[in-house]
């Protein structure tokens, strides 16, 4: 069936009409706003832009050997930003109890069609605009707005426009061939005993990124994201809920491992799984650790990283661990930290936090935050703040959130590095001098979490995957489960002590204020002569009454 | 679209018998090992599995561009597990739906038909809603030690076992003939300068529904609906929103009327354009006449919608539940409408008047096959639709659960519903009474109402407008309606409401039409049966004629309506796809 209408739709198209391209359909009907706005409208506009993500991806998941689903998405979203007052007080002005956000990502046609997508834009910006001079008016009458306000700095700084164009590149994606890979790589789980939920997901996704602003920037760039994540879980037999986790990330398909090493991946987070089940719980405990280089990569990323996004030094509510801090050391003075997301990889590792140009349209660039313990800048949108008046290229969101500064890829650079042979005797060491039973080693973690804001803790939890206690009698390691590790910032940084010499990267998803945009962080692994580590929750039920099935298929 | 063309182009046979069809043999052996579930001496004296093993393509246009293209399989299954016993089991209880555990059973099972993860997905499945069972029968004795319930209604009501397994067959869907159809429908409001939104969508639902329970029924069952809507908005010069909308449904897509899809949309748009411009009424208080399907639309949701009594849950003494009572509870025996008019509802009709009746079903999401049901008798009401759910003054389940529910049961909707008028005019007499009753009370105009907006295509704004500042539940608002002066001439108006209609007003029904008209439409559950809700839904047909109302009142939507756009709307340009 399909054929048939397929070559008929390939014949007529040839004759339509060359659409015109979507940045110009943007650009006609940014301009056609504008003057219609500057021309009619009290208060005008002084700066409008148009960005549009497009993503298209495919997926599929399997499940112990079965096909789990399989998908595919296509999509455009429009973010309209609107700026109405001036540079010095607009819109943007933050207002306790009021968030600025006015953009929606409202989907535009996956076609460029110039009459589907001219309507959809210019309701958008009405109604963007509405939103926008409602809001200027109550910050107007607000009389507590600057009154109180420590940074005085503007709402929006000047960027040079920028112009780039690159043709959207096509998703290479051969789904029969990865369902056959995911069927095989999940039967994995089939073996070890345990495992109760099993899945290994390929994801590849393609998103081209259209800018176009009042300023004259014109940008349509992309790039690929290609994942595959393999967990399995269960439970122990004290209710424990638990996890192993693996992934592989990669700009392209092509880049991915091959099967074989992601078989072997596969059956290591299986085994692991079932190790963990069985493995046992630890106490509360406050001694020294090793933490592997992705380990510190989210330890940083969590504990340093969020505290030099440039919006929360003007933030009143924000704790603002290092807002005067600048040229002061806040860091051992070994380490360094650059937030580089001009940096595509590491060794064979494409790094997620990869961009050419923020989603403000400013062109990236590395920022070295942090110079031999000592603080240099912050990370820095277009909304300036005092003494850091220009965007350095981190203006970032996931579509449908109003941008903020944010992580790009964190690279931890470190000038008292010794071999990981070394690092570990070092630990022991410490373990000894410190008279404890064992000390730790943070093999994998998941992620972490961390509050900022004045009303709560400064404080940090990362959530581990794999522990290991190491310990001084030359005993073999011990896998345990059931720890997070918690801290508060400024003590941790002072207990770092020493690190490897082989980086590590960690890709993930980071979620924040402007919603979820990748990022990656890259470190060696640390000693660190103390840390904290607090149990886990329990889990609230027991593992299932019955045992797993058995059946006339042979069983699983 | 290669992918998706290959993938769709697969058909999926189930045509094999009930003994080697995988995902049933599947769900009969792990139903029967886990009836040993037990702890500390509580079997579960009820288990029922389902499994809805659905594609979905669905595809949407704008203006001539494809906004959105989705292929979907999906597996979904639903575990129901009773513990205690029919009199007092651990569903209505309202922590029934509560589980404190880790879930570990997938949310949709994998799609490969591989019996050993089929059964390892119900094991889990089992298991958890086996502890959820046994947590709420605790919880609900406990509730009960400290309250009185009102009336002595059993939890569960019996029912035999049916064996209904059905071929089910999903065909290739042509992708690629949809996705041009969309463009090309949607094409056609860029004709129109008034028009700023138009969405046109072709969904089609592929769906073979499993069930297997330990009284031994098993069903395989296709539930297949394919739609096909229209939906376009205008805005009025005071900055109103104006909208139109079509929609068609029918089991298989190649039922669907592609012919009538052009001439279609070219009505909505004309619609919109014509309200765009139309005055807005005023306050009235008069007759009004529901012509054609319009009348078949305020019986769907004043009558079908109220036909299906909710039953309270229990709760604890301190959390007391305030929810309203339906508009007919406890009602049997009372007059509803006047005793020249019955209803019936027949879901075992296949078809009326040679057309495919959507409202007709075998057999319930209970296994329960319905049967011809007498709801309304010369005026008073006889019935509701029942699930196996007891009902006070009905006797077990007629088969009309046809949508999931909350606390371990599900609900019921109409099927197919008959609305019969002893007493009878032509369509002619019926408009002539309209126009007479006008003049007797010295009305300038009367109204005639042809389209309600059931189900609803509202804004989320539009909704919260309507239902404010009303007493009562709110009642879907005219789409179409014409003031009709005494000269004949029709005015089309838009922007009121019905202020206060409820069932109640049936009862005042002055006439009907000879002429019998088919409304159909795809019940959710939600409020207004908003067409974006979403989730399951029911198809249901309603045959009723023409209705005339003596006494209506009908007002201004209340509220702000934001100015229209200082910017003017871009410029439509012709193009040749």
């Amino acid at each position: 069936m399909s054929i048939v209408s397929g070559l008929l739709i390939g014949c007529l198209l040839p004759l339509a009409a060359q659409p015109q391209p979507l940045v110009e359909i943007l650009a006609d009907e940014l301009n056609r706003n504008l003057s219609a706005l500057r021309s009619k409208a009290d208060p005008a506009p002084y700066f409008l832009a148009y960005s549009v993500v497009e993503e298209e991806s495919e997926a599929v998941t399997a499940t112990f050997g079965a096909l789990q689903n399989t998908s595919h998405n296509h999509s455009r979203v429009l973010d309209v930003t609107l700026r109405v007052g001036s540079a010095e007080l607009d819109n943007y002005h933050r207002m306790s109890g009021d968030a600025a956000h006015f953009t929606a990502a409202v989907l535009l046609p996956l076609e460029d069609n110039a009459n589907a997508i001219r309507r959809r834009i210019w309701l958008e910006t009405d109604r963007i605009y509405r939103l926008a001079t409602q809001r200027l008016i109550r910050l107007k009458t607000n009389t507590q707005v600057k009154a109180a306000e420590e940074d005085t700095s503007a709402d929006f700084s000047a960027a040079e426009p920028a112009i780039f164009v690159e043709p959207p590149a096509r998703l290479n994606f051969n789904r029969n061939d990865w369902i056959g890979r995911v069927r095989r790589w999940s039967a994995e789980c089939n073996k070890p005993r345990g495992v109760l939920a099993c899945s290994v997901t390929v994801v590849a996704s393609r998103q081209t990124k259209y800018v176009v602003t009042s300023e004259g920037t014109r940008l349509q760039h992309g790039r690929g994201f290609t994942r595959i994540v393999m967990s399995a879980q269960g439970k122990a037999s004290d209710g424990m809920d638990l996890m192993a986790t693996d992934s592989f990330e990669a700009e392209t398909a092509d880049r991915l491992p091959r099967e074989d090493t992601v078989t072997q991946a596969m059956a290591k987070v299986a085994s692991r799984l079932s190790l963990l089940l069985r493995a046992p719980p630890v106490d509360p405990f406050v001694g020294p650790a090793i933490l592997s280089g992705s380990a510190a990569g989210v330890f940083f990323h969590e504990i340093f990283g969020h505290r030099v996004e440039g919006h929360r030094q003007k933030d009143e509510r924000e704790g603002q661990t290092f807002t005067k801090s600048v040229d002061k050391p806040v860091l051992p003075a070994f380490l360094s930290i650059t937030f580089d997301p001009t940096r595509k990889n590491l060794a064979k590792t494409d790094l997620n936090g990869w961009y050419a140009f923020d989603d403000e349209g400013v062109k990236a660039r590395p920022v070295q935050v942090v110079e031999n313990g000592i603080l240099k800048t912050f990370l820095l949108s277009r909304s300036p703040i005092r003494g850091f008046p220009q965007s350095n290229g981190h203006g970032r969101r996931q579509p449908g959130a109003e941008v903020v500064s944010r992580q790009s890829n964190l690279i931890v650079e470190s000038s008292r590095s010794v071999p990981k042979e070394k690092l570990r005797a070092l630990l022991i060491e410490e373990v000894k001098k410190q008279n404890k039973p064992y000390g730790l080693y943070f093999e994998q973690v998941t992620g972490g979490f961390t509050t900022t804001g004045r009303q709560g803790l400064q404080a940090f939890t990362v959530l581990p995957l794999v522990v290991w206690r190491v310990f001084p009698d030359g005993r073999p390691d011990e896998l345990v489960r059931g720890v997070n590790i918690v801290g508060t910032p400024l003590a941790s940084f002072a207990k770092i002590e020493a690190s490897s010499d082989e980086l590590e990267a960690f890709n993930g998803v980071c979620g924040a204020e402007s919603g979820s945009v990748p990022v990656s962080a890259v470190s060696p692994a640390l000693l660190v002569t103390e840390i904290e580590v607090q149990r886990k929750p329990a889990g609230l039920d027991s593992p299932p009454t019955l045992p797993r099935p058995t059946g006339p298929g042979g069983g699983l | 679209m290669h992918i998706l063309a290959l993938l769709l182009a697969v058909p999926a046979l189930h045509a094999q018998p009930a003994e080697k069809d995988v995902i049933l043999r599947a769900m009969k052996d792990e139903l029967a090992r886990s009836r040993m579930l037990r702890v500390v001496d509580a079997p579960p004296y009820f288990i029922e599995y389902s499994l809805d093993d659905s594609e979905i393509y669905y595809v949407h246009g704008s203006f001539g561009a494809l906004m959105t293209e989705r292929v979907s399989r999906l597996r979904q299954p639903r575990v129901r597990l009773r513990v205690g016993d029919p009199k007092l089991d651990n569903s209505n209880h309202i922590f029934s739906d509560a589980f404190r555990g880790s879930r570990y059973d997938p949310a949709q099972f994998p799609i490969d038909d591989n019996y050993d993860t089929l059964r390892f997905g119900f094991w889990l499945a089992t298991d958890r809603a086996y502890k959820q069972a046994l947590e709420a029968l605790a919880r609900k004795k406990a509730s009960l030690r400290n309250m009185s319930v009102p009336a002595d209604l059993a939890d569960f009501s019996a029912a035999p076992a049916v064996d209904l397994v059905l071929p089910g067959q999903r065909k290739p869907i042509d992708a690629a003939a949809w996705k041009l159809r969309v463009k090309q429908v949607s094409a056609v409001c860029a004709n129109y300068e008034q028009i700023l939104s138009c969405d046109v969508g072709a969904g089609i639902s592929q769906t073979i529904s499993y069930l297997v329970n330990s009284e031994g029924s098993q069903i395989r069952y296709p539930d297949h609906i394919a739609s096909f809507r229209i939906r376009a908005q205008g805005l009025a010069s005071d900055g109103t929103t104006v909208r139109a909308y079509a929609e068609f449904h029918a089991h298989e897509p190649e039922n669907l009327p592609q012919a009538e899809f052009l001439r279609a949309v070219q009505q909505v748009a004309e619609t919109v354009v014509a309200l765009s411009t139309a005055p807005p009424a005023d306050q009235y208080t008069g007759p009004v006449l529901f012509e054609g399907p319009a009348a078949g639309q305020l019986l769907a949701e004043l009558l079908g919608r109220n036909l299906s009594i909710f039953r309270r849950p229990v709760t604890d003494p301190d959390r007391p539940l305030n929810l309203p009572s339906g508009e007919l509870e406890g009602r049997l025996g009372a007059r509803i409408l006047p005793d020249w008019i019955d209803v019936a509802d027949d879901p075992t009709q296949k078809e009326w008047r040679g057309r495919p009746l959507l409202g007709h079903y075998l057999v319930d999401s209970e296994a329960v096959p319905p049967k011809p049901l007498s709801v309304v008798e010369k005026g008073i009401l006889k019935a509701f639709y029942t699930t196996r759910q007891p009902v006070a003054g009905m006797e077990g389940s007629n088969g009309h659960a046809r949508l999931p529910g909350a606390l371990g049961n599900h609900n019921a909707t109409a099927g197919c519903l008959f609305v019969r008028a002893g007493q009878t005019a032509t369509s002619a007499d019926l408009r002539k009474r309209l126009l007479d009753m006008g003049r007797q009370r010295n009305k300038p105009f009367v109204l005639v109402v042809r389209k309600m907006d059931f189900p609803s295509t509202a804004t989320f704004d539009e909704l919260r407008r309507i239902g404010g500042s009303q007493s009562g539940r709110a009642v879907s608002i005219p789409l179409l309606m014409y003031k009709v002066f005494q000269d004949g001439r029709e005015e089309l108006v838009r922007g009121v409401r019905f202020r206060g209609l409820s069932v109640r007003f049936l009862k005042d029904i002055l006439a009907a039409s000879d002429e019998l008209f088919l409304f159909q439409y795809l019940e959710n559950g939600a409020p207004f049966a908003h067409m974006e809700a979403g989730g399951y839904v029911a198809p249901v047909s309603v045959v009723a004629p023409s209705l005339l109302f003596e006494d209506l009142e009908l007002e201004r939507i209340p509220g702000e309506v934001p100015r229209p756009p200082v910017v003017p709307p871009p410029p439509l340009v012709t193009t040749r796809e």
